[in-house]
C-alpha cells in the first residue's frame, strides 16, 4: 500500500515537473514542445536520478558509520569537486564536459584520500575515521580552492562557486544518458548490501559471527556511496539535505530493514528532488531559486509532520 | 566417537605489540552434545580463544579446525551455518521486535536477492520455542528484561541452525533465576539437539555443575582441561585465581567456596 | 646656479596654461557618496584610482599623468598599463596604496571600500568614495574628479557629453531582442536597470529580461528558450562562441542554435565610462549590420 503511494507520488512529481514551468506551455502543446522534450523531460529524469542516488547513498552511509547524522557530503567529496572545477576554470580547460569531468576527478581524489585515511591495521576501514577524514579533506580542499580563487585573475573563477551551488540547469539527454549508464552499478552494489547492513547495526563483531563479510561490505558500501555522490556533485553541484533527511523520512514508514529502506530512499529521494526542482523553477518565475534551498524548505516540514505522527503513535 | 566440530590444537597467539602471548599452547576438542566451559581470571585469553576458534584471528602456532577444515579457510557466510555465536556485547541502534532480530540469524541461509522463505520462518519459530521465548515474538526488544533478552540472543544464534554454539559470558548481569535458566537451556540444547557448546563464563560453580568438560586458562596457558572434578581442585583454583577457597562436592561436582582473607592471618 | 634658475623658470613657463587658469585657489572640499566630507589643500597631484572607470575618466580629462596607482583591472587607455598596479582592489590593499604616497585615492562606493577609505584617512590620505552603478552616475563622478584634480573645464565637457547620453530617450526599440548571459551554469542574465541593460536600450535592442527588476538574476534555461531572443550577448574579448554554446541543453535556445552571438569586449562594455557612447554606437552598428 505504501509502495503504491510512493510510486504515485513519484509519478505525480515527474508529471508536474514536465507540465509546469516558467515557460508557460499549455497542456495541449506539451508533446510538440521542444522545451518540454529537450529541457524539462531530461531535467526531470536527471533530478530523479540525482535525488535517488543521494537518498540511497545517505541511507547506506548512515548504516555504515552507524550515525544517523551522516550525510553524503561529509565525505569531503564536495570540497574535492569544487577544487577540480576551479582548477579546470583556472587552466581554461575547454569542452562542454570539462567542468563536470574535472569536478568528478576532484571528487575521486578526495575519495581516495579519505579512504586511505580510513584504513587502519592494514585493510580494515574504521567508519569513524572516514567521517572525520572526510570533514578534514573537504575543509582542506575548500581552503585550496578559496586560495586559488582569491589569487587568480579571472573573474570567472569567482563564478565557480555559483556552479557548486548550482543545481540542475545543465540537464540534457546527454547528461541523463551518462548518469543512467553510470549509476546502476553502485546502486546494485548498495542494494546487495542491504542485509549485511542490517547485521552491521548489531556491531561489527556480531555481524561477522552472523555471516557477514564485514570488511568487504564496509569497503563496497563506502565506495559505492561515494561514487554515487561524486557523480551527483559533478552533474548538479551540492544539493544538501536530500542525503541526510530522505533516509530518515523513509525509516518512519518502512522501518530499518534495508531491503525495503534502500529502494524507498531511492524513489523518495528522487521524488523529493523532482518536486523541489519544479518549485525552484516556478515559484519566483521568471527567476529561479537554487534547488538546495528548496529541498530544505520542502523537506523540513514534511519531516516534522512525519516525526510528529511517529511520536504520537 | 563422532567427528569433532571444533578442534584447537596447541594454538598460540600474541596481539601486535603485546608483551606476552595472549594464548599459548591451548588445545580444545568439541564433539556434538558436549558442553565445554572455558574458565579463567580476567585477561587469561578466553575471548581471544573464541576469536581464534572462529577464524577471526590467525594463530601464530598450532591449528584450528572447524568440521575438519582450517578455521581461516571458511568464508564467514559458510561458517555462520555451522557455528552460532552469542558475543558479549552487541549494539541496539534502533528499535526492533524479537522476531525481526531472531530472523537476522537466518542470513547465512538466505540467497542474495531472495526473500525469506517459509522454512526460514519455521526455523525462527523453532529457535524461539527452544529458548522458551515464543511468547515474546512480537515484543519490542527494549521492553524485555535482561534474562529475556539473553534468551532472544541465543534464539538468534539457534536460528542459524548451527552445530556448535559459542557463548561469551552470557550470564553477566543476569540475576540468579535467569542465569540458572540460561544454563538449563544450554544444557538442554547439548542433550536434546546434540549441539556442541563452548561457553566462556566467570561462574565456576555453575560451569562445574553443568559442563561436561572444563578448560581452565591462566595467563593464556592451560591450567587444566577435562572433567570438572579433575580440574577444579583446591590447589589449582587457588593458584589460578590467587584466592583461598574450600571445595565441597554437590551431585558429584566440585563447588568452590571462596574464603575470607584477613590481612593479619597468613593465607 | 644660474642654469638651475633657468631650468626652474622654464618649468614654470611650461605648465599648461589652462591648468593654471582653471585651478581654484584654496582648499577643495567634496562630500563623497558615503557622506564623508573630504578636503584637499590643493588639486591632487598623485592619484591612486581603484576603479577602471575612474582611471578612464582621469585619462580622458587630461589628468592621466597624475595617476600613480591603478588596479590590475585598469586596462584602458594603454597608457594606464604603464602605471604601477596596487592589486585587484577587491578588497583594496591599503598598504600597497599607501606605498604609492598618494594625495588622493578614488574608490567605488561599496561596504568593503568604506572600511578601506577609513583606514586610508587614518593614514592621512584623503579617500573619496564615488557611486558608479548607472549611466547617470558618470556625469557627477566626472565633475567631482575634475574638481579634485583641478581639471574642472575638461571634466565639465566630458560630464556634459555623458549627461546627454544618459538623458537620451531610447529609440523605439527595434524588433531585435537580446539576452545578456553572464554565467551559464546556473544561467545568470542581466535584468532591468543595470548598465548593460541601459546600453542595450540606447542601442535600440530589447532585453527579453527587462521585466526582471534585479541587475542580475538566475533564471531557468527554459525561460530563455521560451522568450526566444534574437541575440545572445556575452562579455568576451574573443570572437569565438562561448563554451556553453556546445552544450546540448543550450541548443534549445534558437539564437544559440543559429550561432547568433554578440561578443562584447569586456573593457568597453563591462563598465560605465567615457567610452559609453562609443559602446552604444558599436552595439547599434552590430545590430543593424546583421539581419
Amino acid at each position: 500500500m505504501r509502495w503504491a503511494a510512493l510510486g504515485a507520488a513519484a509519478a505525480l512529481a515527474l508529471l508536474a515537473s514536465v507540465t509546469l514551468g516558467p515557460a508557460g506551455i499549455p497542456l495541449g502543446e506539451l508533446t510538440q514542445s521542444d522545451i518540454v522534450w529537450n529541457l524539462r523531460a531530461p531535467r526531470a529524469i536527471l533530478a530523479f536520478l540525482v535525488g535517488g542516488s543521494l537518498g540511497v547513498a545517505g541511507a547506506g552511509l548512515q548504516a555504515l558509520v552507524r550515525n544517523p547524522l551522516a550525510d553524503p557530503f561529509l565525505l569531503g567529496l564536495s570540497g574535492g569537486a569544487g577544487l577540480g572545477a576551479v582548477v579546470a576554470l583556472a587552466t581554461h580547460l575547454s569542452g562542454p564536459w570539462a567542468l563536470p569531468l574535472a569536478a568528478f576527478a576532484g571528487a575521486l581524489g578526495a575519495l581516495a584520500l579519505v579512504y586511505r585515511m580510513g584504513l587502519v591495521a592494514g585493510a580494515a576501514l574504521d567508519p569513524r575515521i572516514l567521517l572525520l577524514g572526510g570533514v578534514a579533506v573537504g575543509a582542506f580542499a575548500a581552503a585550496i580552492t578559496t586560495a586559488i580563487v582569491s589569487l587568480a585573475d579571472a573573474a570567472e573563477l569567482r563564478n565557480a562557486f555559483l556552479w557548486l551551488w548550482g543545481g540542475l540547469s545543465a540537464a540534457s539527454w546527454d547528461t541523463v544518458l551518462v548518469l543512467a549508464l553510470y549509476a546502476p552499478l553502485p546502486l546494485v552494489v548498495l542494494f546487495a548490501a542491504a542485509r549485511p547492513l542490517d547485521l552491521l547495526a548489531l556491531g561489527e563483531e556480531p555481524a561477522r559471527y552472523l555471516g557477514a563479510d564485514v570488511e568487504r561490505v564496509k569497503r563496497r558500501v563506502y565506495i559505492a556511496a561515494s561514487l554515487l555522490t561524486a557523480a551527483a556533485v559533478a552533474v548538479s553541484g551540492v544539493i544538501g539535505f536530500v542525503g541526510l533527511v530522505v533516509p530518515h523520512i523513509a525509516r518512519l514508514t518502512w522501518g530499518h530493514r534495508h531491503r525495503a529502506l534502500l529502494p524507498a530512499a531511492f524513489i523518495g529521494g528522487g521524488a523529493l528532488l523532482v518536486l523541489a526542482d519544479t518549485l525552484a523553477r516556478t515559484v519566483v518565475a521568471p527567476r529561479e531559486l537554487p534547488v538546495g534551498v528548496v529541498t530544505a524548505l520542502v523537506g523540513v516540514p514534511v519531516f516534522a509532520l512525519l516525526l510528529r505522527r511517529w511520536t504520537i503513535a | 566417537m563422532s567427528a569433532a566440530i571444533l578442534r584447537l590444537h596447541e594454538v598460540t597467539y600474541r596481539y601486535p605489540a603485546a608483551p606476552r602471548d595472549a594464548v599459548a599452547g591451548v588445545s580444545l576438542t568439541v564433539r556434538p552434545g558436549e558442553f565445554h566451559a572455558v574458565l579463567g581470571p580476567n585477561g587469561s585469553g578466553k575471548t581471544t580463544l573464541v576469536r581464534l576458534a572462529l577464524g577471526a584471528l590467525a594463530p601464530a602456532a598450532g591449528a584450528v579446525e572447524v568440521v575438519e577444515r582450517s578455521a581461516r579457510a571458511w568464508r564467514p557466510r559458510d561458517l555462520a551455518r555451522v557455528v552460532g555465536v552469542v558475543p558479549q556485547r552487541e549494539d541496539n541502534l534502533f528499535p526492533q521486535r524479537v522476531r525481526e532480530t531472531v530472523l537476522l540469524g537466518r542470513y547465512p541461509h538466505l540467497s542474495l536477492w531472495g526473500a525469506e522463505r517459509p522454512e526460514d520462518h519455521a526455523a525462527v519459530e523453532r529457535a524461539l520455542a527452544a529458548c522458551d521465548a515464543a511468547h515474546l515474538a512480537r515484543r519490542w526488544l527494549w521492553t524485555l528484561s535482561g534474562g529475556e533478552y539473553q534468551r532472544v540472543r541465543v534464539a538468534r544464534a539457534l536460528a542459524q541452525e548451527p552445530r556448535l554454539l559459542v557463548l561469551d559470558e552470557p550470564g553477566v548481569s543476569l540475576d540468579l533465576r535467569h542465569e540458572m535458566e540460561l544454563f538449563e537451556l544450554v544444557r538442554g540444547l547439548a542433550d536434546r539437539s546434540r549441539l556442541g557448546i563452548v561457553m566462556i563464563t566467570h561462574h565456576v560453580n555453575l560451569a562445574a555443575r553443568y559442563a561436561d568438560s572444563v578448560l581452565l586458562l591462566a595467563e593464556g596457558r592451560p591450567a587444566g582441561a577435562g572433567a570438572p572434578a579433575n580440574v577444579l581442585t583446591r590447589e589449582t583454583i587457588e593458584r589460578v585465581f590467587s584466592w583461598p577457597v574450600a571445595i565441597q562436592v554437590l551431585d558429584g561436582r566440585p563447588q568452590m567456596i571462596p574464603l575470607r582473607q584477613s590481612k593479619e592471618e597468613p593465607a | 646656479m644660474r642654469r638651475l634658475l633657468l631650468v626652474a623658470l622654464l618649468c614654470v613657463a611650461c605648465r599648461p596654461a589652462t591648468d593654471r587658469a582653471a585651478a581654484p585657489a584654496g582648499p577643495i572640499t567634496v562630500a563623497d557618496a558615503a557622506g564623508r566630507a573630504v578636503a584637499l589643500a590643493a588639486p591632487a597631484r598623485r592619484v591612486v584610482s581603484l576603479l577602471p572607470s575612474f582611471t578612464e575618466l582621469l585619462f580622458a580629462m587630461g589628468a592621466g599623468d597624475r595617476v600613480v596607482g591603478r588596479t590590475a583591472w585598469c586596462d584602458y587607455p594603454p597608457a594606464a598599463l604603464a602605471v604601477p598596479s596596487v592589486g585587484d582592489g577587491m578588497p583594496p590593499n591599503v598598504e600597497a596604496v599607501a606605498a604609492r604616497r598618494p594625495d588622493l585615492v578614488l574608490l567605488y562606493h561599496s561596504g568593503a571600500n568604506v572600511t578601506a577609505a577609513e583606514q586610508l584617512a587614518g593614514l592621512g590620505i584623503p579617500a573619496v568614495l564615488l557611486r558608479l552603478d548607472r549611466l547617470e552616475d558618470l556625469g557627477p563622478a566626472a565633475r567631482v574628479i575634475g574638481r579634485l584634480t583641478g581639471r574642472v573645464a575638461q571634466a565639465e565637457s566630458l560630464a556634459a557629453a555623458m549627461d546627454t547620453l544618459a538623458a537620451t530617450k531610447p529609440p523605439t526599440p527595434s524588433p531585435q531582442s537580446l539576452v545578456f548571459i553572464v554565467w551559464d551554469n546556473p544561467p545568470i542574465v542581466i535584468g532591468h536597470g543595470s548598465y548593460l541593460d541601459r546600453l542595450a536600450a540606447l542601442a535600440g535592442a530589447r532585453n527579453v529580461f527587462a521585466d526582471v527588476a534585479a541587475p542580475s538574476a538566475q533564471v531557468s534555461l527554459e525561460t530563455i528558450a521560451a522568450r526566444d531572443p534574437d541575440w545572445v550577448a556575452v562579455l568576451s574579448d574573443s570572437a569565438a562562441p562561448p563554451a556553453f554554446a556546445a552544450r546540448r541543453e543550450w541548443r534549445a535556445v534558437r539564437a544559440v542554435r543559429e550561432g547568433r552571438f554578440l561578443n562584447l569586449p569586456g573593457s568597453l562594455f563591462g563598465r560605465p565610462g567615457p567610452r559609453s557612447g562609443a559602446a552604444v554606437r558599436q552595439l547599434r552598428a552590430r545590430l543593424e549590420a546583421a539581419p
